[in-house]
């Protein structure tokens, strides 16, 4: 965990799927927002999610997609407490 | 411009276990010929177009495949394959929809997914079916790992169409 007692009501729920998550080695996780306003895209980076030595210190990788509170939103959409926000590697169904 | 009828029955199922698809389309067809719904579907449409996807005996690299596993992300894979289905029917005008996907540990020649539309002609039908298999593939979380030789890799696309 990234804190040992995070307060929920200041923090956000993230979730990694697939490769992303074992990449990472967690599917789960809460995380506090700092004092200023966060994206998905601070997120990111603030939890080192990104292995490519290019990694671009400003955005997402453009093969991962964002999804807040389980719709697809813009990577730099601010969040908000309580929200659960998800990263998604490229999507395979069908 | 074909004006959509209002409140499209669509039925979206996710199976964790192993089913027929011919049942699963039957048992809908039923269902639809008792629900009395003021729709296309409702009563038998002139039209019904189907598409059963089954697992491919092979990996994307040509190895003999084991099992396909399928991830998925609860909640936001159900609301998001009924929007596109949703979508689909509105655009196209169509009548009752079904989609049923698999997840997790899928065997080769299982089914994997099944979509069927009804409508009162073909166009529409068929239409609605080809762009609802895109926009599944392309926009609902799924997450396919290939089994082969005991170890399991991530699909990093889809297959062309």
């Amino acid at each position: 965990m990234v804190a040992p007692t995070p307060d929920l009501a200041a923090a956000v729920r993230v979730r990694l799927f697939a490769a992303l998550r074992e990449r990472a080695g967690w599917g789960e996780r809460l995380v506090p927002l700092g004092a200023s306003p966060s994206s998905a895209a601070d997120l990111w980076h603030r939890l080192a999610l990104d292995d490519s030595p290019a990694a671009d210190a400003g955005g997402l990788p453009p093969s991962i997609r964002v999804a807040i509170n389980q719709a697809f939103a813009a990577p730099d959409t601010p969040l908000r407490p309580g929200d659960e926000v998800a990263f998604l590697p490229p999507i395979s169904g069908g | 411009m074909p004006i959509p009828s209002p409140g499209h029955p669509i039925d979206v199922h996710l199976l964790e276990a192993s089913f027929q698809p011919l049942e699963l389309l039957a048992a809908w067809q039923r269902s639809l010929a008792t629900d009395g719904h003021d729709s296309p579907g409702a009563t038998g449409s002139a039209a019904e177009s189907h598409f059963i996807g089954r697992v491919r005996p092979t990996t994307a690299s040509g190895e003999p495949l084991e099992a396909l596993e399928l991830e998925h992300y609860p909640g936001m894979t159900e609301t998001r394959l009924q929007a596109i289905a949703e979508a689909c029917a509105v655009r196209h005008g169509a009548g009752a929809v079904l989609v049923a996907h698999r997840v997790g540990r899928v065997l080769p020649g299982e089914a994997i997914v099944l979509v069927a539309v009804q409508a009162d002609r073909r166009g529409p039908a068929q239409r609605c079916v080809q762009e609802l298999l895109e926009g599944l593939k392309h926009h609902a979380p799924f997450w396919k790992r290939e089994w082969s030789g005991g170890s399991g890799t991530w699909v990093a696309g889809n297959t062309p169409l």
